[in-house]
């Protein structure tokens, strides 16, 4: 063993790494599409899993739970293997390659995953917010969009951001199928070049550079939902938007606060 | 707007019966609130009186009974003589009521400012620049024009629930209704809600007001009105808080006092 491990290490090349980037690059333009469509579509699904799973109507509050809970019981894996090699060959589903069965899988498990974190964000808005809303003349449909899915989308989005990054990591099941993504590609190559530590060391770098992308990118989602006072005495650096804001709300304050007093019900600024 | 009656109580509720499942929580209930009249709810917990505040704007349907505002009917109306006046669907009535909750309410991930132009937006339909300036006059009136960028987190409850009264106000409505409005705040901030509904109730405005703070009651309201067990045991002019004829009155008023 020694000597192997030995020989090993000192004929580490990345080599095979540079010869083969357009091999890995198709792997990762796959991969990056298969996630994301999945996604998408889960996302999609998602929303209609968890507004079913609130209805008011039993039947369909539990058709959507029975939905959630069965999806969510299977390993994905297993999950993949029984579409594509289960329910596609058995239906005699000729158009099914690899990729539709694995986008497929991947989106219903993952809709009822997000069903539930849409779910759970919506019924986090406080019963008062649909009542205040209500209370200023707006419709169910207009108090939805107004007032509780802003709220609901704060409250979903970092457990959605985890939810992304499982998905690019879930996406390697497919090679079980032989779909070529990342992985996939990747054992091809070294099944074939035996330079098995580089090209699954390039793997596991990919992988990290791809999730911490997602990673990053919700963290800057989730900052740019938090509020922002424009007119806050120790301003940050404002976004285009955010300057256009404060020198709205700027002039509008210096304009009706220098109007002929109105009826006021309350002492100027009294404990602002 | 049409089928309003100007010589009508501004709110008419008569014959209001409410359950919850099982829980008679309104038991037959009349209240008239004619314009520019101040009118107190008071009463123990769990009698009824928020439930009796939401009728008015229909956040609680009643199962039987009259809601009129201003003349139409909103509710499902009394047996055979309300029927055949028009029934307003609750949205309709609601351009006509405020009301300001006692957890405030305000939208959270909304700017003080487009807390309260955010109706006239998009309910009423007014363009941005104008319910932005409709919406700063109302929060000058109630002192935060210097807030119109923050956000409800960075307010006290105090300029919150001021907030809330401002974003009613600008609705121009013909009732204000406030349940509570200074139950949830620390004692020192009581102060200057309670101010800003005096300054509002001197300008006029017909208002409705659940409240425990009798000293407020006795200055400010005209008829006021107390609640036990769903129904209205008592009411009457400043009189009631001196000379009541209930005993159960006499005792509540005693144990908040
Ligand atoms: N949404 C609701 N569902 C079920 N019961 C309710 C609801 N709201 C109020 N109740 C019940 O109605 C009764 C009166 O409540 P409420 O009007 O809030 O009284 P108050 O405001 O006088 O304290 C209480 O017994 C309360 O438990
Ligand atoms: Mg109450």
């Amino acid at each position: 063993m020694l000597p192997v491990l030995a020989q090993q290490v000192v004929t580490f090349s990345w080599k095979v790494i540079t010869d083969n980037l357009d091999v890995l690059w198709a792997g990762v333009r796959l991969t990056v599409f298969v996630s994301v469509l999945s996604f998408t579509i889960a996302t999609v699904l998602g929303v209609f899993v968890a507004l079913a799973r609130m209805s008011e109507r039993r039947v369909v509050a539990a058709a959507a739970a029975a939905y959630i809970n069965v999806l969510r019981a299977i390993p994905l894996l297993v999950f993949i293997v029984f579409i594509y090699y289960g329910v596609a060959i058995y239906f005699g589903l000729t158009f099914a390659t690899g990729i539709q069965a694995g986008i497929f899988a991947f989106s219903l498990q993952y809709s009822a995953w997000l069903g539930e974190i849409f779910r759970s964000g919506i019924q986090a808005v406080p019963k008062g917010q649909r009542e205040a809303a209500m209370a200023v003349g707006m419709g169910p449909v207009r108090t939805f969009v107004t007032v509780i899915l802003p709220q609901a989308v704060r409250v979903a989005t970092p457990p959605t951001g985890n939810m992304m990054v499982g998905m690019v990591k879930d996406s390697a099941l497919l090679y079980v199928i032989g779909v070529q993504e990342l992985f996939r590609n990747a054992q091809l190559l070294a099944n074939r070049t035996f330079r098995y530590f580089e090209i699954y060391l390039a793997i596991v770098l990919i992988y990290l550079t791809l999730t911490t992308t997602v990673y990053y990118g919700m963290k800057f989602l989730e900052q740019r939902l938090q509020p922002v006072d424009v007119l806050a005495t120790a301003p940050r650096r404002f976004a285009p938007f955010e300057r256009r804001r404060r020198e709205r709300l700027l002039e509008l304050r210096e304009r009706i606060g220098a109007e002929a007093a109105p009826t006021r019900i309350v002492a100027p600024e009294a404990g602002a | 707007m049409t089928g309003q009656d100007a010589t009508a109580p501004v709110v008419r509720l008569q014959g209001i019966n409410k359950w919850f499942d099982d829980n008679h929580v309104l038991r037959g209930v009349d209240l008239a609130v004619s314009r520019g009249e101040h009118v107190v709810v008071f009463g123990p917990s769990g009698s009824g009186k928020s439930t009796l505040l939401r009728t008015i704007n229909l956040l609680e349907e009643p199962q039987k009974g009259s809601v009129a505002i201003l003349g139409v009917e909103y509710g499902p109306g009394l047996d055979g003589e309300i029927a055949g006046r028009r029934r307003g669907d609750a949205r309709e009535l609601r351009q006509h009521v405020g009301m300001v909750f006692q957890q405030f309410n305000l939208f959270p991930h909304m700017t003080v400012l487009d807390n309260v132009a955010i109706a006239l937006r998009r309910v009423r339909g007014v363009d941005r620049a104008e319910a932005e300036e409709r919406a700063a006059r109302q929060l000058r009136r109630v002192g935060l024009l210097q807030k119109v960028s923050a956000f409800p987190a960075q307010l006290s409850g105090g300029q919150q629930q001021r907030v809330a009264i401002a974003r009613a106000l600008v609705l121009d409505p013909d009732v204000m209704l406030f349940d509570e409005p200074t139950s949830a705040l620390d004692p020192e901030l009581v102060g200057e809600v309670l101010g800003a509904m005096r300054d509002l109730a001197e300008t006029g405005m017909t208002m409705v007001v659940v409240t425990h703070e009798m000293g407020f009651a006795r200055e400010v309201g005209d008829l006021n009105v107390f609640m036990d067990e769903g129904v209205i045991v008592e009411q009457g002019g400043r009189e009631i808080f001196t000379e009541s004829r209930e005993a159960r009155t006499r005792d509540f008023i005693k144990a908040v006092l």
